[in-house]
């Protein structure tokens, strides 16, 4: 693994951080006041910050940083979320997102609206917090107002207790701080006693030591008087203190830098020897450093050893008959400690059970998604090759014995379970993309100056990944229209007696195999007399048609529709809902509107749950096989031929139902013959396509309805017109799934280009 | 003999900048993504230190260093905390709920390998 | 507490001694107050100052006894740090500089 590729985990990360980071604030602004919220909020923020820090990132960081300062805010109870805030916030994350863009992809972001962000944060989180500047400066009381409970729940915050703790190593002033040390090393007096606390956390008093021997010669004298007798001392406590004399080259700075960690935890006094040689002799001499001073661990003690190497027992003895004396004090004194480490120990006990609770929430791992992408591939083979065997089974076995019936049926039964289980790993919650969806309506309702609220339902609601990807673009433009054209201005809807805050409520659920995606707009609904005026002067309808509401609402699904008087640059002309439609349709979707006028409009999508399988209706054309798509077919019928009516040199109607419908035949259309089918001898399929427009397409036969597994035609073969994919049957055959759209659109011209024809082979 | 390390964090991208840096210096390297993990790991792969995020889900960085310092086995192992700069108030909580040391961010290869080899022997 | 019979007791020092091992350490000599011991150190790869201060307590607690109180078979490691820490390891007495 190497930087570029953490990098890429790092752009990844950031994606879901600020997916949570959004949801999280769309919490907050529902009037969520968990205080996990606001914390996952807060670490979303402050992951982001933490490893653009790393990555150098210093745009993404400083914004971060003004962003979780704000947050940090909130969190402390020093800011309250309202709406207002909240609104800066949606924002501020907005930019993050595309700071985050920039980083990754290059390119520049709309500084000015950054720098009103920054501007409104800071304000936020000082105005506020009368007293918290950038600093937060310890000041002893600097609540303005009563705070409420805090949001940290571990620890009570003690803000006085803090003050003292200000981590100041290196301001001692008046030690000769200012001088640079003088190059042949100056003397240093170190005096250094450890509280029994510097051990318990995990500091190590004989590391320091050697920490300091290595700035450079280090005699050292270790104070022994506070060690009580064997049977009074308490093993965990901090008796030995050391008188240090360290001649470096180093300055005081370094030697605290030592101590760094500890400082807190032991009594330590630093200071220049008065003695120091290097006063005595010349200090401008240029000598350049020894670095070999640094790096050896200092021998004097070596040489002293040996002089000293016999000590004085009774000395000992004398000092620890002392020291008995000052052990009953001390004693009290460790009392008291136990008890609060019997506290201790309790809370300890409500803690785990609390962290063990935690852990029994799902756990989850990461999995490159080509692998998951490669086992949905093979078990399709799988079920493929079951299919297979299944079916020769029963064409060489027609009696079929029982034994081997019944293992294939369990074989059937468990590879369809393999199968749906694969399938769901795949699947995702839509989340992600109905988050997206919020950002978009914030932002293009600022645009128009509206005011709208989203409101999700069902975004756990799963769905493959593969559809996931696909509904974003057709999903933002029906977000993007319901907010351009669905919401009226606020004061048109107050004029109505309607909330001036308009509702677009965007939910998905599972039903029947599939998973159904509702926008509801509580607008104007559809104006069909304009819509219809509209259809009439754009030559879709005639203009004595005779449509039900239903029709005309559907209207706006047709090619190059748009009622919007004026082209804004929101959902300008060319991109209108016929490209929606057919993107859904795409998708093996369908999308439908109802409409109530005064009050609204709701988009009904209904889209396949993966792209990996198809509800197919297998037919014969022209003894080639082909599946047709079971969402795209209204219905089928057997037409008569009184219901056939002929017009033009080969154009064809068909009577269903009082109506007429063109009549496609399918086998022409891909070129599979070269005359007209008897439609009396076929079935006909009557399908709903581009623009809602009703075909019937002619086929010879129809096999069976089956799931098929989706093999891409481009990948393994090229793009076939008409062809939408292609599959494997169980008898080993390939049959091409027909792309039901693009042969309607063909059959205007009745033929595709015969060279680009494709008859299956098998 | 290789020391070695346990890193808890929640950020991916620290956790492989984590891993990256330690191994490269020779360290082996156990990592958790919370403070709970943390715990459930500690036992088990006796780490000669410790290096913790405080800003984590389920259970942060003072939970986990309090949890640390009560386990009977592990509570002396030294323990050092990724921070910010900015953050004298974290690194003082950090410090009375029993952290050794700290490491300020952003991440620097170098200053985790010295803070490493400052509180390890 | 005291065994009369003065055999000599061995206790062999931990690879590691840390905090924990102090406790440990300490009840180790405690129970062996009263005979000759034997410290065996060839084994230490971490020593960490509050075994030493045991050390040390126990060290003055054999003088008192007019026990025996031996470190043997130093490591390196627990050789320097003993040195580091000002301590002369042949007699766990602070040196004088």
């Amino acid at each position: 693994m190497d930087m570029n590729e953490i990098k890429e985990i790092f752009f990844q990360e950031c994606e879901e951080q600020l997916a949570e980071l959004e949801s999280g604030l769309l919490k907050l602004n529902d009037g969520d006041r968990d205080p996990e919220t606001v914390n996952a909020v807060f670490r979303a923020v402050h992951s982001i910050k933490g490893g653009a820090g790393a990555f150098g990132l210093d745009d993404l960081v400083s914004f971060a940083h003004v962003f979780e300062t704000t947050l940090d805010c909130v969190r402390s109870n020093k800011l309250e979320p309202t709406q207002d805030v909240l609104k800066v916030m949606l924002k501020s994350a907005d930019v993050l997102a595309d700071l985050v863009s920039a980083s990754r992809d290059g390119g520049g972001i709309d500084e000015s609206r950054s720098r009103a962000l920054v501007k409104e944060l800071e304000a936020l989180a000082h105005g506020e917090m009368p007293s918290a500047s950038a600093h937060e400066a310890p000041k002893p009381a600097p609540k303005a107002a009563p705070a409420p409970a805090p949001v940290a729940k571990a620890e009570p915050p003690k803000p006085t207790d803090e003050s003292g703790f200000q981590p100041i190593p290196f301001t001692f002033d008046g030690f000769g701080d200012d001088e640079e040390p003088a190059l042949e090393g100056s003397v240093y007096e170190i005096t250094f006693k450890p509280r029994r606390e510097l051990y318990s956390k995990g500091n190590e008093a004989a590391l320091l030591l050697r920490d300091l021997s290595r700035l450079g010669d280090m005699s050292i004298n270790c104070d022994m008087d506070a060690l009580p007798a064997l049977d009074k001392m308490d093993p965990e406590a901090s008796y030995f203190g050391w008188k240090i004399s360290l001649k470096t080259v180093k300055s005081e700075d370094d030697i605290r830098t030592v101590f760094e960690f500890a400082e807190w935890d032991c009594d330590l006094d630093v200071k220049l020897a008065e003695e120091a040689a290097s006063d005595e002799e010349l200090p401008m001499i240029p000598v350049p450093f020894d670095l070999g001073i640094l790096d050896e661990p200092s021998t004097s003690e070596e040489e002293e050893k040996a002089v000293q190497s016999s000590a004085d027992e009774t000395v000992a003895a004398a000092v620890s008959a002392a020291e008995t004396a000052t052990s009953v004090a001390k004693a009290a004194g460790r009392a008291s400690e136990k008890k609060e480490s019997a506290a201790a120990a309790a809370a300890a006990a409500a803690q785990n059970n609390a962290a063990a609770a935690a852990a029994a929430a799902g756990q989850t791992i990461r999995v490159d998604l080509d692998r998951v992408d490669r086992l949905i591939n093979l078990v399709g083979e799988l079920v493929i090759n079951q299919a297979m065997l299944s079916q020769s089974v029963v064409e060489n076995d027609a009696t079929g014995t029982s034994a081997v019936n019944m293992g294939l049926e369990e074989l059937q039964q468990l590879t369809r379970e393999i199968q749906d289980s694969v399938m769901a790993i795949r699947a995702q919650p839509v989340k992600p993309v109905f988050q997206r969806m919020s950002r978009i309506v914030r932002e293009v309702a600022d645009m128009v100056g509206k005011q709208i609220r989203l409101v999700t339902e069902g975004e756990n609601t799963e769905v493959d990944k593969t559809v996931i990807d696909k509904i974003a673009e057709p999903l933002t433009h029906m977000i993007r229209n319901a907010v351009d054209h669905g919401i009226e201005s606020p004061e048109k809807r107050e004029a109505a007696g309607k909330d001036p805050e308009g509702t677009i409520k965007l939910s998905a659920k599972h039903r029947s195999g599939r998973i159904l995606i509702e926008l509801t707009d509580d607008g104007g609904g559809i104006n069909r007399e304009r819509v219809r005026q509209k259809a009439i002067d754009n030559d879709i309808i005639a203009a004595d048609a005779n449509l039900s509401d239903d029709e005309i609402d559907n209207l706006i699904f047709m090619a190059g529709f748009s009622t919007a008087d004026k082209i804004s640059d929101i959902s300008g002309r060319g991109v209108g809902m016929d490209v929606v439609k057919r993107s859904i349709q795409a998708l093996g979707g369908r999308i439908s509107i109802s409409s109530r006028p005064g009050l609204g409009s709701t988009f009904t999508m209904s889209l396949p749950l993966t792209l990996a399988v198809l509800d197919g209706m297998v037919v014969t054309v022209a003894g080639q096989t082909l599946v047709v798509p079971l969402t795209a077919i209204v219905e089928t019928l057997q037409p008569e031929a009184s219901a056939i009516h002929s017009f033009g040199a080969s154009q064809r109607l068909i009577s269903i139902r009082n109506s007429f419908c063109p009549l496609v035949d399918v086998g022409r259309v891909l070129n599979y013959r070269a005359t007209q089918a008897n439609p009396v001898e076929g079935v006909a399929l009557l399908v709903e396509s581009e623009g809602g427009g009703q075909r019937a397409l002619m086929v010879d036969a129809i096999q069976g309805q089956r799931q098929v597994v989706i093999k891409s035609l481009e990948a393994n073969y090229t793009h076939v017109p008409g062809i939408a994919a292609a599959t494997i049957l169980g008898d080993g055959r390939v049959a091409l799934i027909l792309d039901v759209d693009a042969v309607v659109a063909a059959s205007r011209g009745q033929s595709m280009k015969p060279e680009m024809s494709l008859a299956a082979t098998g | 003999m290789k020391k070695k390390v346990l890193t808890v964090d929640d950020s991916r991208t620290i956790r492989n900048m984590l891993l990256v840096t330690l191994n490269n210096a020779g360290f082996e390297t156990i990592q958790a993504e919370d403070g709970v993990e943390g715990l459930e790991v500690l036992e088990g792969c006796n780490p000669d230190v410790i290096v913790t995020d405080i800003n984590m889900p389920r259970l942060d960085g003072f939970g986990f260093i309090e949890g640390v310092r009560r386990n009977e086995k592990y509570r002396a192992v030294p323990i050092l905390v990724l921070t910010t700069e900015s953050d004298a108030e974290k690194k003082n909580r950090a410090r009375q709920a029993g952290a050794t040391g700290w490491i300020v961010k952003p991440f620097d290869p170098a200053k985790l390998i010295d803070a490493i080899e400052r509180v390890t022997a | 507490m005291a065994a009369k019979k003065a055999a000599p007791g061995s206790v062999k020092l931990s690879a590691v001694l840390d905090l924990n091992e102090a406790s440990v350490l300490h009840g180790k000599l405690m129970s062996i107050r009263g005979s000759d011991v034997v410290i065996d150190a060839s084994g230490v790869e971490r020593l960490g100052v509050q075994c030493a201060q045991v050390l040390v307590a126990g060290h003055r607690a054999w003088a008192e006894d007019k026990k025996s109180f031996l470190v043997e078979k130093a490591s390196d490691a627990f050789q320097k740090t003993m040195q580091l820490i000002g301590i002369d390891n042949g007699n766990l007495v602070a040196k004088e500089i």
